[in-house]
């Protein structure tokens, strides 16, 4: 078992995520994969799937940020990397070939890795008992490796370069956020399943310790901002990752054997339009539609404050944005 | 950890057997004691999962046995497994395999020593179950190497070749055995296994170079390069690998021989080729058929030889030319096809025939195409040699392509 911890002058100074990398000012992903690899510590595989933190992390002149052991595996092969790395582990060690102990491993992918072509080999991870197998989705809600593409964990609303915002079709994004999280916490082997942010920065931490100790596979879903696809300030990164929290407009809980909690609950709701104001991709919205995504959330946040209060999963419910309110330009 | 409990050793008695193709290479992964074993079902292969599940839950080996959701994720686990030093099984068939394409490439790319069985069989549509060789040709230009075996007990023994040759630190590289669907993956035949002894000193444990394992080190494996750093030099050490794989195929077939006792010549299998005018070029199963049709056609004094190709990446150009050079017309047995191509021709006969470009006396040439997964029988190729002995004493070939099972009219 690894401690969990309690303050941020505990954290581990050494980095097994570290230079060598070329990520963008501001790149959020980047920031979680590094608590990640303090959380994680030596004994660690990392497992990638195509996406930013694929390309952007060891290029050109032969770079590699990784201190510990890292492959690539295709974009929809996270699951089956992970099942892979650990089923040679296992195998190995019971065949006496490798020395016994515990390894982590651990697939950081994006959400189109494993929100969309990916998400059955997610489902086909959550089904294999190592237990020392945890899959990450850092969330930055596109395709942003390959220049901003919708993905099904794309906000409605938002625009990306699948996505625009036009005469005709204003809106850009008009699929609902899929709940990944709550997808994976439907597999009835898994021991743990939590969703974050990267701030506050221990409870990232911690939430990765817990799930490397489950004693099964598990699954975080961290929302990553992303000043490249959510058009912001590199300096505001984590100031998004709080509003995102305070506004609710992503919510932190954890599922551990079989126990529901919200990990964050912000005592007074901030207006979703101080998150969404900021921020590029939704700049094209008129307040009546900027007040109906409010609606939305304000409808589902009393699914999660009674999931909290029955510290049991319930699915949430929201209806559509109203469709006339759509039309609107 | 469950696994943890009573570990079986490998027990492997050297006994004669009756078993079909996949039985037969369910006990090549046994002998081999295989680590990691990636399963997906679809005919014809699926009898070699089967057995092997039934093999580990019985105790006779141990290995770690998953059940993927797909043939892309099968082969992802073989090749990531692979990666951390476990030796690994895979296979699958048909579209299965065009669905695994993309893990397919990289597996080769990333250099592991994959063994996958493809039990042959026809891209669909409608469901065809019949037996084709596009399934495995679509990975002709990846960098796996291709062996095709002829019967049950070949499959067996390229099986545990394949492995001493893709572990070979010369080479490294992932290694396909084909064999036909139904005619081998599902037709019983007497089968010899190898001893105990034999097969340890003949396939010692796998040692990657660089495993990806915290005990050894930090391994960045395949990192996003720009493709104008190292790209035609990564492309030129998977071809460098496939080049020195003739020696290490010759070399393990000569120690499988010392082993295990069984002789093998390694790229051709040549029947009646010393006397002959003509010749038929095949692989698989069905080379038997038309073995047995050329010795009903030798009594009427046709001297037609048969040439079996046992790999096909790499191809055996070489050997292929001096074992032809003397004949004057020759045909293709081919159960493959490639819409389009030069000729109309199958992909198997555009190899045969590029090989041969380079022979000072170009034979006549004829593609017998066998797709569609219709079974020949043998009056298809008697009528090929005869094709062919006609086109020799002619001296020129009226029709290139012709497609032997086809009912209704050849246009």
């Amino acid at each position: 078992m690894t401690a969990l911890i309690a303050s941020v002058k505990e954290v581990p100074a050494v980095d097994y995520y570290t230079s060598g990398r070329r990520t963008c000012a501001g790149c959020g992903p980047a920031i979680t994969y590094r608590l990640l690899s303090k959380a994680a510590g030596p004994n660690t595989v990392f497992l990638g799937p195509t996406s930013c933190m694929y390309v952007a992390n060891g290029h050109q002149y032969l770079t590699s940020p990784y201190a510990v052991p890292w492959y690539h595996t295709q974009l929809g092969g996270g699951g089956a990397a992970g099942i892979g790395t650990a089923a040679a582990f296992r195998a190995l060690m019971a065949k006496r070939k490798r020395k016994n102990e515990d390894v982590n491993v651990i697939v950081y992918g994006g959400d189109g890795g494993f929100a969309d072509i990916g998400f059955a080999g997610l489902s086909m991870g959550m089904s294999y008992d190592y237990k020392r197998l945890l899959f990450v989705l850092n969330d930055n809600e596109s395709y942003a490796n390959t220049g901003i593409q919708a993905s099904s964990t794309t906000p409605w609303g938002a625009t990306t370069t699948f996505t625009p915002s036009g005469k005709v079709r204003r809106i850009g994004n008009v699929r609902l956020k899929k709940n990944v999280a709550l997808t994976v916490a439907a597999h009835p082997g898994v021991k743990y399943v939590a969703t974050a942010t990267l701030h506050p920065p221990l409870d990232f931490i911690n939430k990765a310790r817990k799930a490397l100790d489950s004693a099964g596979p598990s699954f975080i879903e961290v929302l990553t901002p992303c000043p490249k696809g959510w058009f912001f300030d590199p300096k505001d990164t984590v100031g998004f990752a709080k509003l995102a929290l305070e506004t609710r407009a992503w919510v932190s809980w954890e599922y551990a054997d079989g126990e529901f909690s919200l990990t964050y609950k912000p005592r007074k709701f901030t207006p979703v339009k101080k998150y969404l104001r900021p921020q590029g991709r939704f700049s094209h919205l008129i307040d009546k539609q900027v007040d109906e995504i409010q609606r939305m959330i304000d409808d589902e946040w009393k699914y999660w404050e009674e999931m909290d209060r029955q510290k049991r999963i319930i699915l949430p419910w929201t209806s559509a944005p109203n469709r006339a309110i759509v039309a609107l330009a | 950890m469950s696994t943890q409990a009573t570990v079986p050793k490998t027990v492997i008695l050297r006994k004669n057997y009756i078993w079909t193709g996949t039985r037969s290479v369910a006990e090549a992964v046994k002998i081999a004691d295989v680590d990691v074993i990636a399963a997906y079902p679809i005919r014809p292969y699926t009898g070699i999962m089967n057995d092997l599940a039934k093999m580990v839950a019985e105790g006779e080996f141990h290995s770690e046995i998953v059940v993927a959701d797909s043939e892309h994720s099968q082969f992802e686990i073989a090749k990531h497994a692979s990666a951390v030093g476990a030796r690994t099984f895979v296979g699958s068939s048909g579209v299965g395999l065009a669905y695994a394409t993309e893990a397919i490439a990289v597996t080769a790319l990333g250099q592991l020593p994959v063994v996958a069985v493809a039990g042959c069989r026809a891209l669909d549509d409608p469901g065809n179950f019949g037996m084709e060789w596009n399934d495995v040709f679509l990975f002709r230009d990846f960098g796996w190497l291709v062996s095709w075996a002829k019967d049950a007990q070949e499959a067996l023994d390229m099986t545990l070749v394949a492995y001493r040759v893709a572990e070979d630190r010369r080479v490294l590289l992932p290694h396909f055995v084909a064999m036909d669907g139904a005619a081998i993956t599902h037709v019983s035949t007497p089968v010899e296994t190898p001893t105990k002894e034999g097969a340890t000193e003949f396939l010692p444990p796998y040692k990657p170079p660089f495993p990806l394992d915290p005990a050894y080190g930090a391994v960045t494996k395949a990192q996003h390069i720009a493709p104008s750093l190292i790209g035609p030099e990564q492309r030129k050490l998977v071809d460098f690998s496939m080049k020195n794989s003739s020696v290490v195929i010759r070399e393990a077939w000569e120690e499988y021989f010392k082993h295990v006792g069984r002789q093998y010549s390694p790229f051709l299998q040549s029947t009646f080729m010393e006397d002959a005018d003509i010749a038929l070029v095949s692989m698989g199963a069905y080379t038997k058929d038309a073995i047995y049709a050329a010795k009903k056609l030798r009594d009427r004094g046709i001297k037609a030889g048969v040439i079996r190709l046992r790999y096909w990446r790499p191809f055996p150009a070489d050997e292929l030319r001096n074992a032809l050079q003397d004949a004057k017309a020759l045909g293709v047995l081919d159960f493959s096809y490639s819409m389009g191509s030069p000729d109309f021709t199958g992909a198997f006969f555009t190899d045969v025939r590029s090989a041969l470009y380079q022979v000072g006396s170009k034979p006549l040439m004829i593609d017998f195409v066998l797709v569609g997964g219709r079974e020949p029988k043998v009056r298809h190729f008697e009528k090929a040699i005869r094709l062919v002995q006609e086109a020799a004493q002619r001296g020129k070939v009226t029709k290139i392509v012709h497609w032997l099972t086809l009912r209704g009219e050849d246009v």
